[in-house]
């Protein structure tokens, strides 16, 4: 029960997050409920691959992502949308903002404590790691998303064409 | 019917693939669009489209004819409608055979069709991101916090964009007003750091970062780059705006 319930919260704040931040990019009206189901589904499996199945962060990304894009190749047709109008904003809360956010402060910290061998030797470290997790899932969160672009790209190609 | 000529198509083609390649399209779709139009007017078109510019060719298969131009890119603000409405568009164009004067009329509705109110933008990303500052553990007080930062932050960088500020200054100046906002989650006891990581994320450039990785994995590299370089700038712009409120506050943090 309790499960379900943090499943479902992580569901509905990704869904608002999302939403959120394709307002910004001028989507159309139309597609606004279906960014929110795409990125609904997407963080809420990658949670629940990261919680209860033990993946990394990375992997449990490129899952989501790869969610995200099947879904979108196969909702794009409904609003007559490309697939990128509803995956970008949909993999908007994906982006690994804590590490984004502790690379640049042990950046600063590292810049700070240049005479302490020791502070620096730690900042170094978690500015490395931070900056690793960062880039891999960024990069794995596109392509993830891009992968049935190029499986189905007869499909991919014609989700705007109408009356087909 | 008499045939459009092809300095006319050509000239419709430059003005819609340069306004495409403006609004945040990644490079094979501009390039497909441009070619389905082209293709219903019975006209080859070769076309290399880079972030700044495009270089184009028109052939007309029958006569031999020829039509060059290059265009500039427009700077225009991302725009997922314009997107979707021009990319139909081409398809109409295709099926219908729309005449070119349909075709411009089409064109300048859907360009100057009006977007979102800013205001509902506003009030979208504060709530956005304050779900955002849950995602990652925060508590109810510092999503409010949040909410209230990203208001100020992001009503700054509307107004900023507006009056044409450079890119880079606008981003700076967003991420510092946010995280000081933000900075006043270290007064109450609450998840300060988490509050202060999240009220600069609505500034994260997506749409570059995504078209960027995109257009390298189809091969269009150079202007795959270009798009990743200008959104690791804006990153790094946020980062300093960022690194301007953790030097005043980082005696708090640690």
């Amino acid at each position: 029960m309790m499960i379900a319930l943090n499943i479902l919260s992580d569901a509905f704040f990704a869904a608002i997050a999302a939403m959120g931040f394709g307002a910004i990019s001028d989507p159309s009206m139309r597609s606004f409920k279906f960014i929110a189901i795409l990125a609904a589904l997407g963080h809420a499996c990658r949670y629940s691959l990261m919680t209860f199945a033990g993946f990394d962060i990375a992997t449990g990304s490129l899952c989501g992502a790869l969610l995200i894009g099947f879904g979108s190749i196969w909702l794009g047709k409904k609003v007559y949308s490309p697939m990128t109008v509803l995956y970008i904003p949909a993999l908007l809360p994906m982006i690994p903002g804590r590490f984004a956010y502790n690379m640049v402060f042990s950046q600063i910290m590292f810049l700070q404590s240049m005479d302490n061998v020791a502070e620096r030797t730690k900042y170094m470290d978690m500015f490395f790691s931070n900056t690793m997790v960062t880039c891999t899932v960024v990069f794995l969160l596109a392509v993830g998303a891009t992968v049935p672009m190029f499986l189905f790209p007869k499909r991919a190609y014609s989700l705007t064409r109408h009356n087909r | 019917m008499a045939r459009e000529t092809i300095a006319e198509v050509g000239k419709f083609i430059a003005e819609y693939s340069a306004h495409l390649m403006g609004c945040g399209v990644h490079t094979s779709r501009v390039i497909r669009n441009s070619k389905r139009i082209c293709q219903s007017f019975g006209y080859d078109l070769n076309i290399s489209a880079y972030p700044k510019n495009i270089i184009l060719t028109l052939r007309d298969t029958e006569s031999d004819g020829l039509f060059n131009e290059v265009v500039g890119t427009p700077a225009l603000p991302i725009s997922f409608e314009h997107n979707s409405e021009l990319s139909a568009l081409s398809w109409e164009a295709f099926d219908k055979h729309l005449p070119l004067s349909t075709l411009w009329q089409k064109y300048k509705e859907i360009i100057s069709a009006p977007r979102i109110n800013p205001l509902f933008v506003l009030i979208m990303v504060g709530l956005a991101n304050a779900s955002f500052c849950r995602l990652f553990g925060g508590d109810w007080l510092s999503m409010v916090i949040v909410f209230s930062a990203t208001l100020s932050g992001l009503f700054l960088k509307q107004k900023m964009l507006a009056g044409k500020i450079n890119e880079y200054v606008t981003f700076i100046a967003s991420a510092f007003v946010a995280s000081l906002c933000a900075s006043t989650a270290l007064i109450f006891h609450t998840t300060a750091d988490i509050a202060l990581a999240t009220s600069v994320l609505y500034l994260v450039p997506g749409v570059p970062l995504i078209n960027g990785v995109i257009d390298i994995v189809e091969g269009h590299t150079l202007s795959g780059f270009a798009r990743l370089t200008q959104a690791s700038l804006l990153i790094l712009s946020i980062a300093i705006g960022l690194s301007f409120t953790l030097w005043l506050v980082k005696d708090n943090l640690l």
